[in-house]
């Protein structure tokens, strides 16, 4: 072998010095390429917490948040509004103006309900129209505008449930553990993702079928593991799905919608079948309507179809279709309203009939709604009884003469779910997902079988 | 001519085998400017503040961000700040939404630039201690537009209130999440606690 000249040696040195500065010289570029100034682009926003269920004789002030592109002086938007209100679900609207107030806490924006309009036997529907004035955007809020606005209803001989303070540490036991795993991404697993430093993921959600087959999202994994007849089973879907809600339909095939508010849809055996993305930016949870998944969107504040009949909607479709309640698929309709820091008004509608109301009053600050739905004759809600430092479930059977059972279940969870999907009610039992340092578990609450 | 050539296809080659293409870069495009000091700071300027960071990526101890609605470098190794990507962490978008000072004594109004990168001095764990002048713990119960709900992990700003006792959060979640507007249920999980900012001017 003949050994390299002096030339040679200077000339490999330089060409590898020249390589890698060349290779982070094209680094540089290529990262700088794409990457467009800090200029914001005109946009638009809102936020609306609607008033769903108001009593006879209440002053009723509409607040909204408008949210522009950010100013260079820091100073908040050139907004203004109008919202268009009317008596009942039907007939012209008229325009109200909003207000600018001086406090940004619950929304700059604001307009008092005329009390004619207020005090309506029929309750009031209205939506807004909000624009940023220097740039000329403007957003409608809910979604749907005129089509679908949003609907208050007078809450009138409402049965009144005062829970006192809420006494922490005697929660119910389950009556059967359905279905449990550890963690792992075996197939007999659940998938754990996260750290010390990130908090941990696992199972998002689940559901449970009208035969108590048991499914849960085996977000980490991406997959959904099933208990069924003493048997488990896997079905593969092609991608994770942390943080995501989840349902299955009665033909057995799945809904999944990720974090980014996409729901797809899946057959029983894990094959995509569609994509749709939802009307809203935010969603809180996806449920079963009457003919397909519906999710509760933000920043119209309404439950949405997603799909009808094994078809997506498109968003045009999902926000004509809105509505204030959640439309149950028995017929029946309800209305939710948790008001200040610890009331929480439930209403259900039974076709033309009178609404059947409920208000509830706790000491204990009340947090989410986490179910609300028919039980025979009975309504079951379930909320957060909190203070700064602990939290427990408060499940609620409401019937016609006021509160019928209620009983406290834990609600601590190693990993985070998706927001409103810890509980699921199928039949005469109620179902709760919970993770622990060493797996996740569905426990089963029977209910007493309302006559 | 040739072991130059040579070495300069083995140079180029071990610039892409050693990993540094891997870790970007974004931070290429972020600069250092000074805040700019402010007398006010209302609680809806800061909602179009953290709104604008809305698809704008996650990146751990980051703090810079543009106004393209994307994460420029999306799905880093999580936890790793050399990675120098898109987007604010949890802590240092609510430092910036929040206007607060690197010093820690300091509690005045300071507005940053979205490509100004600084994370600031708080992890989640220390906003939710109220630790720093400009910082204090409230009642969750009481919590409001752009107050923050924070546990050792993690802290969100309230973007509002929701009809169903949830709250929409803006907050920069996660490298497969980013930055975006969620419904959350913090207010009543005790392992988040109520932060709040000092010095709102409305």
């Amino acid at each position: 072998m003949r050994r390299p000249g002096i030339r040679s040696l200077v000339g490999g040195a330089a060409g590898l010095v020249a390589g890698v500065i060349g290779g982070v010289t094209l680094t540089s570029v290529s990262a700088a390429g794409p990457t467009p100034l800090s200029r914001a682009p005109a946009l638009i926003d809102a936020a609306h917490v609607p008033r769903v269920l108001t009593l006879p004789g209440e002053p009723i002030r509409l607040r909204y948040a408008i949210v522009c592109t950010p100013r260079d002086d820091g100073l908040p938007c050139d907004g203004s509004g109008t919202v268009y209100i009317r008596a009942g679900r039907s007939g012209p609207y008229s325009p109200l103006p909003l207000l600018r107030g001086d406090d940004a806490k619950d929304g700059r924006y604001f307009v008092d309900v005329p009390a004619p309009l207020a005090n309506s036997a029929e309750g009031f529907s209205y939506y807004a129209v909000l624009r940023d004035d220097s740039s000329g955007a403007s957003i409608t809020v809910p979604a749907g505008g005129a089509d679908a606005p949003q609907v208050s209803v007078p809450l009138r001989d409402a049965r009144s449930v005062t829970l006192g303070g809420h006494v922490f540490g005697a929660v119910r036991h389950s009556d059967a553990r359905v279905a449990e795993a550890g963690w792992g991404s075996g197939p007999r697993e659940l998938g754990l993702a996260g750290s010390r430093g990130l908090g941990f993921s696992g199972p998002s959600s689940f559901d449970v079928e009208s035969d108590g087959a048991v499914d849960v999202l085996d977000s980490v994994n991406g997959r959904v593991s099933r208990w069924a007849d003493g048997r488990r089973e896997v079905v593969p879907l092609g991608r994770p799905a942390e943080l995501a809600d989840f349902a299955v339909d009665s033909d057995g095939s799945f809904d999944v919608l990720d974090a980014g508010g996409t729901i797809r849809s899946y057959d029983s055996h894990g094959k995509p079948k569609w994509a749709q993305k939802l009307a809203d930016r935010t969603w809180a949870k996806l449920g079963h309507g009457r003919s397909g998944p519906v999710v509760l969107q933000q920043p119209s504040e309404q439950w949405m179809p997603a799909a009808e009949n094994g078809a997506p909607l498109s968003r045009a479709e999902q926000m004509h279709a809105a509505h204030a309640a959640k439309q149950l698929a028995n017929g029946h309709e309800v209305f939710v309203e948790r008001v200040g820091d610890s009331e929480l008004r439930v209403a259900e509608v039974r076709g033309r009939a009178p609404p059947r109301g409920w208000r509830i009053t706790s000491e204990t600050p009340l947090g989410e709604v986490q179910l609300a739905e028919s039980h025979g004759s009975r309504i079951v809600v379930i909320t957060r009884a909190y203070t700064d430092d602990r939290d427990e479930f408060e499940v609620l059977v409401l019937g016609g003469g006021g509160l019928v059972a209620r009983f406290a279940v834990a609600s601590d969870s190693w990993t985070e779910t998706a927001p409103l999907a810890r509980f699921r009610l199928v039949r005469n039992a109620l179902y709760r997902l919970r993770t622990t340092p060493t797996g996740a578990f569905v426990d089963r609450f029977d209910l007493e079988v309302p006559q | 001519m040739r072991p130059f050539i040579v070495m300069l296809g083995v140079g180029l080659a071990l610039f892409a085998a050693g990993g540094a293409q891997a870790y970007h870069r974004f931070w290429a495009n972020c600069n250092d400017d000074a805040p700019t000091f402010l007398t006010t700071m209302t609680r809806d300027a800061a909602q179009d503040y953290a709104n604008a960071a809305r698809y704008e990526g996650y990146q751990w101890g980051g703090g810079c961000w543009n106004y393209d609605d994307g994460d420029s470098y999306p799905n880093d190794p999580p936890e790793e700040t050399g990675t120098h990507g898109e987007g604010g962490d949890c802590s240092g978008l609510t430092f910036k939404t929040w206007r607060e000072s690197t010093d820690t004594w300091r509690d005045g109004r300071y507005y940053w630039r979205a490509l100004r990168n600084v994370h600031g001095p708080y992890s989640a764990a220390s906003f939710r201690a109220g630790n720093g002048a400009p910082n204090h713990t409230v009642a969750k119960s009481t919590a409001g537009v752009m107050d923050a709900f924070a546990s050792n992990t993690h802290i969100g700003m309230v973007f509002m209130r929701s009809l169903y006792g949830g709250d929409q959060i803006v907050e920069a979640k996660c490298e497969a999440c980013g930055t975006n507007i969620f419904y959350r249920t913090y207010r009543g999980d005790s392992s988040y606690g109520g932060v709040a900012r000092w010095g709102w001017t409305g």
